[in-house]
């Protein structure tokens, strides 16, 4: 399926991705200068901040699933695995009342499901899709079983900062969001485990002759899936003031959509980091303007659809004329 | 290059053609925000057109927003935060999860926005107003109707609805409470059906098999209702069914004699008088802090009131709802 | 070349056989474990709601083995229910339901069809972007309310029994018959198989690949439509999120019947084993009045353990050349 291709690095994929103008940057541009057109709303300090602290959650998520398309894999599992990670970390929290041991719990649940993940992908060798859909029944399974359908609420009132809260007047979700890209990037370009990532899903073969444990390193991209949910799960369990059995169910789609719509192709294993980045804060305005323009749920429904296809078919145009 | 430039304009076009005919256009009057949990169950579109319709009469308008996946809580959470950008004067608010929402709603006292609250207590918050049923009630008054039609003795089963729901809780609790009072009708099963209809008709397919003896059906809601008269239908067996909404489609089957009763929900009314208290608070007339609605039952003696679409219904003045709440 | 394709078959006929035992074991067991299992009216039961699964899986399958995914199935049981059920209501006739059912199914399979040749957008993406799409045109169309009360003789498709038997389960051995026939007798089904399986030597013997594609699509999309006449038989009415629920299990019984997600392997008759499997044992968890919280859980892990079980017997890695 895949021919031997020399080994891309990573920095080369960028140039190239920079030198001509993608098409989630171009959607980005339009829907910013339609809503700021047509909604007095749009355009304020306020709201800006709004979208992008909204758009923290995925992006966290976004990052990871970026990493592990770009092995030729998925992880159809997030969203659950996001939803248990809270319902953990709140539970932890009413029992314990240490926000440190709440946190521990939740990455070491994250690291133990990305390791399950990683382990069923990488030994097992059961496909990334089939495992990762198994694993979302576990999970989504887990969470209605510990909470019984209810939510988990009576958390104090200080677990809100991780959502409301600001520090020099930036919002916290993004500074964490941030944080994570720049860990993110500095793991993709400038570590050779980074470079492992895109052999990984570009030439495994090279990988293997070159002495390097394949199989370990993509057990650790599926950790690092875990470990974003688990980074996540505060943040959520914040914007709720509680944990829901099925709050983040479904998010890993939005995911996969951002990363598509940021120009990260399914095979082969280019990708865009910041293009993810792009195609979660589109996401993110675009159903924001649309809410701001009282436009029905049910045509914001078909636009996101329509949203993805379009920038993707761009995309494919711009291929097509290399 | 070309081809791309070219679809570029035919998109922003296209797009902007769309958004701008949907935008709604300004009009005299208050903005009521109006928040309901999800576009697929008819009883959220009857609170929907209920709230338009107390508007329309008042010259106030309402903007609707409604999760794209039903129940989202995420989602729930980032319309209340776009809509303190937009600051309606109030909100008509439905809790996609009654103690998920509560950060949501400090939200909007915070930024000053008055919040009626309707159908799903919430569990926290300020809120200007509560209007909805008693749950317990309503399914208390629609347990007593199938009590009596199955002279008060013989096998029953009760589908709940989505665990963790209040309204489920309650109407299930209710259920509970009237069949403790029956010695001789046993209580054979209690299985969520998530208030839709192919999960209870799956439920009910089921319990046939594991129950030769069933004489009553106790359902949390008009769907799952449904659902249970088509398993039932489906395995050639009988047994009285009663649900809880009183939508069209409960209607219909009660008139077809295959539903016995619908506790009445009203979502059409909760939401008129939601609506009503929000405008009156915003002009600064009296209100009610609660109105509880009559529990009641629709049954074949008094549903033609309900046998017409909802869009042909008006809602009542605040003088008759003060008086009759 | 017949010695590699007799190869090929005698693979998929023991990939049947060890799921008919594992179906027969499992049977065996919730005998057992629950009087009411072996009852004909539960057997009866069983077949009736895996044909509901079976139905939105078996035009997937035909995608699953061209390599490609199709989300939308979901919603476009949706679109096309809700559709020809306003057509049933208007016009009183069932076969124009029909028409416009599959009709609207297959429109919708065209597009996911073209999207993925024409515009080159990768089936998971292009197909999860229709969902959203179809989906939002459905609850734009349906306007949060429910379209019920079907006339008798289109109700028996869904609810109807012939000689005992419910009526959708004739339907699932008709669509089980078909769908094999096309997918290992004739031509078209035979390159589908080449353009999962082998998609350069494919290319290379001259198999219209694109025109393939579009086709499997459109016919996986007319299934759809299909499957979402029985649904709204089924149930006597149309509501905006009729598949939903269902889009998930339906890959899922794809994938425990043997398909494999590469292209090029599986049967329809390994679909159908798939949703019965599946069937049996959410059958079985309720008879045993196990809480529906264990359900997802259940079927995740015979998820993995099916296609693991499934790789190790045909020796078929995830690492590709």
């Amino acid at each position: 399926m895949t021919d031997t291709t020399i080994l891309d690095r990573p920095k080369k994929a960028r140039l190239t991705w920079i030198a001509r103008v993608p098409g989630v940057a171009v959607m980005l541009v339009v829907l910013l200068a339609l809503f700021g057109v047509m909604s007095p709303g749009f355009g304020t300090s306020a709201n800006l901040s709004n979208v992008l602290v909204q758009s923290a959650i995925l992006l966290i998520i976004a990052l990871a699933m970026t990493l592990i398309i770009m092995t030729e894999g998925i992880d159809l599992s997030m969203g659950a695995l996001l939803t248990l990670a809270t319902i953990i970390y709140a539970a932890t929290l009413l029992a314990s009342g240490s926000f440190v041991m709440a946190l521990a719990a939740a990455l070491a649940l994250g690291i133990a499901f990305g390791f399950l993940n990683g382990w069923l992908i990488a030994v097992a060798d059961i496909p990334p899709f089939v495992t990762t859909l198994g694993t979302l029944g576990v999970a989504q399974g887990l969470s209605l079983i510990v909470t019984d359908g209810q939510s988990i609420v009576g958390l104090p009132r200080s677990v809100q900062f991780a959502y409301a809260g600001t520090v020099l007047g930036i919002p916290f979700p993004v500074i964490v969001a941030v944080v994570c890209y720049f860990l993110c990037y500095w793991l993709l370009y400038q570590t050779r485990f980074g470079i492992g990532i895109s052999a990984l899903g570009g030439n495994r073969e090279a990988l293997r002759q070159a002495g390097v444990n394949d199989k370990l390193m993509l057990i650790a991209v599926y950790v690092l899936g875990g470990v974003a949910a688990a980074i996540a799960a505060p943040l959520l369990c914040a914007r709720m003031n509680s944990a829901h059995p099925t709050a983040a169910i479904g998010m890993e789609f939005d995911a996969i959509a951002a990363v598509a719509l940021g120009g990260t192709q399914f095979e082969r294993g280019n990708g865009w980091l910041f293009g993810t980045v792009l195609g979660v804060i589109t996401i993110g305005v675009l159903r924001n303007g649309l809410n701001l323009l009282a436009v029905p749920s049910s045509v914001q429904v078909a636009c996101v659809g329509f949203l993805v296809i379009v920038a993707l078919f761009l995309d494919g145009l711009r291929s097509k004329g290399t | 290059m070309g081809e791309s430039m070219r679809l570029c304009h035919l998109l922003l076009a296209a797009s902007a053609a769309v958004l701008i005919s949907s935008a709604t256009a300004m009009a005299d009057g208050e903005t009521i925000a109006v928040f309901t949990k999800n576009l697929t169950n008819p009883f959220f579109q009857n609170e929907r057109v209920g709230a338009e319709n107390a508007a329309k009469q008042l010259n106030a308008k309402v903007i609707q927003y409604t999760p794209t996946k039903p129940d989202s809580i995420p989602e729930q959470l980032s319309e209340i935060e776009d809509v303190t950008i937009k600051k309606p004067n109030a909100v008509v608010f439905v809790p996609v999860d009654y103690k998920a929402m509560v950060p949501g709603v400090e939200k909007l006292n915070a930024a000053g926005i008055p919040v009626v609250n309707i159908t799903d207590h919430l569990a926290g918050g300020k809120i200007v107003a509560f209007v909805g049923i008693n749950d317990v009630q309503v399914g208390m008054t629609t347990a007593e109707s199938l009590m009596k039609a199955i002279g008060g003795k013989g096998n029953v089963v009760i589908l709940e609805g989505v665990k963790g729901s209040i309204s489920s809780q309650d109407r299930v609790k209710g259920f509970n409470d009237v069949i403790k009072k029956y010695p001789d009708v046993k209580l054979l099963a209690s299985q969520p059906g998530n208030f839709q209809r192919l999960n209870a008709l799956q439920v009910m397919e089921n319990l046939l098999q594991s129950h030769p003896q069933i004489n009553g059906v106790l359902a949390a809601n008009d769907a799952m209702a449904i659902g249970a008269i088509e398993a039932l239908d489906g395995a050639s067996r009988k047994a009285i069914v009663v649900g809880i909404n009183g939508t069209k489609e409960a209607v219909d089957a009660i008139k077809a004699g295959k539903l016995l009763s619908s506790g009445q929900a009203d979502p059409f009314m909760q939401a008129c008088i939601g609506t009503i208290i929000a405008i009156r608070h915003l002009r600064k007339l009296p209100i009610k802090q609660e109105i509880i609605l009559k529990p009641s039952v629709i049954d074949k003696s008094n549903f033609q009131e309900f046998d017409k679409p909802v869009e042909a219904r008006s809602c009542p003045k605040w003088e008759e709802i003060a008086a009759n709440n | 070349m017949p010695m590699a394709r007799r190869l090929v078959i005698s693979h998929d006929v023991l990939q049947v056989v060890y799921r008919l035992i594992a179906v027969g074991i499992l049977c065996a067991g919730l005998a057992l474990l629950s009087d009411s299992f072996l009852t004909i009216n539960n057997i009866v039961n069983v077949l009736r709601q895996a044909s509901l699964v079976f139905f939105m899986a078996s035009g997937l399958t035909l995608v699953i083995l061209t390599a490609n995914l199709d989300l939308s199935v979901g919603a476009n049981v949706a679109l096309s229910a809700c559709i020809a059920a306003s057509v049933i209501k208007a016009t009183g006739s069932p076969w124009l339901g029909f028409l416009v059912g599959i009709g609207t199914g297959s429109l919708v399979g065209l597009v996911n069809g073209l999207m993925v040749t024409g515009m080159r957008i990768p089936s998971f993406i292009a197909t999860y972007g229709m969902l959203w799409v179809a989906q939002g045109i459905t609850y734009w169309y349906m306007a949060g309310e429910t379209i019920h009360g079907f006339p008798p003789e289109f109700r028996a498709i869904g609810s109807g029994y012939f000689l005992g038997i419910p009526i959708p389960v004739y339907l699932m051995a008709v669509f089980l018959a078909l769908g094999s026939f096309f997918a290992k007798r004739t031509t078209y089904g035979q390159q589908i198989y080449a353009i999962g399986g082998n998609p350069v030597a494919a290319r290379l013997s001259g198999i219209p690949g694109n025109r393939r594609l579009v086709l499997v699509f459109v016919v996986s999309g007319a299934m759809a439509g299909l499957a979402s006449l029985i649904f709204l038989a089924r149930l006597n009415s149309a509501e905006g999120d009729i598949g939903d629920a269902l889009t998930l299990p339906a890959i899922a019984a794809v994938l425990i019947g043997g398909t494999s997600l590469f292209g090029g392997i599986g049967t329809m008759f390994g679909t159908f084993v798939g949703a019965l499997l599946l069937t049996l044992i959410l059958n079985g968890m309720n008879l045993l009045a196990v809480s529906a919280s264990w359900q997802p859980l259940v079927t995740g892990v015979i998820l993995i353990a099916a296609v693991w079980l499934d790789m190790k017997t045909r020796g078929e890695s995830a690492a590709r050349v």
